[in-house]
């Protein structure tokens, strides 16, 4: 019989951390529209219509925190949705998405000013993912 | 059996209580009746084309009575009209005159546009609201986005479908339209930089300025009532919100409150509220937030219960009676009405159908699916396809 009910790991979900760090100037970064940009780490894949970010995803990116090679390194965040939602509702998942990450960059100890988000929702050329991910470019 | 018993309680139910006589109908049956034929003759104006003189003079009429006929708004007919419809045309250019049954001008205008055809919907229009009140739709446009060429454009056709114009030709694609309450100004999303930032094309004169060119994204632009403000989602704080821009003033201020995800918003009519969807972790819903009058008042933010999970593309109809928007019904998308601020919904079409917009005489929707454009009749929900073949549509939104 169950008498006592702990918290199950991974059963609630994640909490949503606020995003407080205003971005700065985008001037010098260069958009996977114009060029082909190389990603920094592999894509964080999302299930749904959630922008919480998950262990796997911080796993992915804390290499991105932690190498002092790359310390120097300006990252943009570009997030990317599926086709077959509202096409705005896309436009902003994705850029809370990729903000969700840019939030877990900086509180690793990575410079805010070193990091720009995008959101393209799925109105990417077509070349692009066309999937519910989040891609860190190396600028 | 069961059925014939039925069938028998029924029948004897009606011969005692309602016999077949049309004089013994109750006297609430026959208010209806009475009502109903009444609204029939009596609501819909009558209306004749009397003379049109001039060179152009007969082709203008024979055009202006099937525009007329579209719009289902008159009862066009000979005998004993309401109103009287008289032109002169020469060179394409129209003098309309529009009077009532006892001889009054209601209406007297030139219209000197350069082709016949668009002087004939302007006046097709005026006659419209002359009468009923109501704004036509024959000089009305719907600005929306397609990919035929390869990569998203904004396009403009009239609310027939017809008099396709693509409106931008920017590198990587514009999104996101928007058009003015007159129908003069276009905003929406460019990406020609590489990023997405608000623009607004002026299309009379031609100008294109930029509105938002802010870090992170810039988009879902909105044009309040008045024409000089615009909500807009933008990012730049670290987390997107709404924002209400003073097109004049260059000026922004926050109305929303989120850690989510917002979009879409749209005007009240009335210009002091806004609606959009909010993702805070459970799905888009639908907010409301007033306006404040000043930059130091707070907006106050209100969740909009609708009774679905998933909510997006926000529109009121122009009499604010009702607000349609973007729902998704077992796994698929379908446009949704709903009284506003409460009244039921109505589902007006699934099957991956989205982003309705409300006609500006509020008697229509017109929404995308499947890469089509359709027209909906609230009423009636007649619906038809008013454009097809010209890539994947997307986004439409109707001026009001």
């Amino acid at each position: 019989m169950l008498t006592q009910c702990s918290h199950f790991p991974g059963f609630h979900a994640e909490p949503i951390p606020e995003v407080v760090y205003a971005l700065g100037s985008r001037d010098g970064f260069t958009s996977p529209l114009s060029v082909a940009l190389k990603p920094a780490c592999s894509a964080l894949e999302f299930i749904g219509v959630s922008f919480a970010l998950t262990g796997v995803h911080r796993r992915q990116l804390a290499p991105l925190a932690t190498d002092p090679a790359t310390s120097k390194d300006r990252y943009l965040i570009a997030g990317y949705a599926p086709p077959g939602l509202p096409e705005d509702f896309a436009r902003a998942l994705s850029e809370r998405r990729a903000q969700a990450a840019r939030q877990y960059l900086i509180e690793s100890g990575v410079e805010a000013v070193r990091l720009q988000t995008v959101g393209f929702g799925f109105d990417s050329a077509p070349n692009a993912p066309g999937a519910n991910v989040v891609v860190v470019y190396r600028q | 059996m069961s059925a014939l018993r039925l069938t028998f309680l029924l029948l004897y139910f009606g011969a005692v209580f309602f016999p077949a006589s049309a004089a013994t109908i109750p006297a609430w049956l026959k208010f209806w009746k009475d009502k109903d034929a009444h609204s029939v003759a009596n609501n819909t104006p009558s209306l004749t084309l009397g003379a049109f003189s001039g060179g152009t003079g007969e082709s203008a009429k024979q055009a202006l009575m099937k525009e007329l006929n579209s719009t289902r708004q008159f009862k066009l007919t000979n005998v004993d009209p309401d109103f009287t419809v008289t032109a002169n045309s020469v060179g394409g250019r129209v003098n309309g005159r529009l009077v009532n049954r006892s001889g009054k001008e209601l209406l007297g205008r030139t219209y000197a546009a350069p082709g016949l055809d668009e002087n004939l919907k302007a006046f097709a229009d005026d006659l419209i609201l002359a009468v009923t009140g109501k704004p036509g739709l024959a000089t009305s446009r719907i600005v929306f986005v397609s990919d035929k060429t390869g990569t998203k454009q904004v396009y403009l056709c009239d609310s027939n479908g017809q008099d396709v114009q693509q409106v931008t030709h920017h590198s990587h694609g514009c999104v996101s339209p928007t058009l003015s309450m007159d129908g003069t100004t276009i905003a929406y999303t460019s990406y020609a930089s590489g990023f997405p930032i608000v623009q607004v094309l002026d299309l009379g004169q031609g100008w294109e300025r930029t509105v938002t060119d802010t870090p992170g994204s810039s988009f879902g632009a909105s044009f309040a009532p008045d024409g000089e403000r615009l909500a807009v989602v933008m990012s730049f704080l670290g987390n997107p919100e709404i924002f209400v821009t003073d097109l004049n003033a260059n000026s922004a201020a926050c109305i929303s409150d989120s850690t989510g995800a917002p979009s879409s918003p749209a005007w009240h009519p009335d210009g002091q509220q806004v609606i959009f969807a909010d993702d805070r972790g459970d799905g888009p819903r639908l907010y409301v937030t007033e306006v404040p009058k000043s930059n130091e008042a707070e907006a106050k933010l209100i969740r909009w219960r609708t009774g679905y999970v998933f909510c997006a593309d926000p529109e009121f109809s122009p009499n604010a009676d009702s607000v349609a928007f973007t729902a998704r019904i077992g796994g698929e998308l379908a446009v949704v009405v709903k009284g506003w601020p409460t009244g039921p919904s109505c589902v007006i079409q699934k099957g991956g159908a989205s982003h309705p917009s409300w006609s500006p005489d509020g008697q229509y929707l017109c929404y995308s699916q499947n890469g089509t454009l359709y027209l909906h009749h609230r009423t009636t929900g007649h619906r038809r396809i008013i454009l097809s073949g010209q890539g994947q549509i997307t986004e439409p939104r109707w001026m009001k």
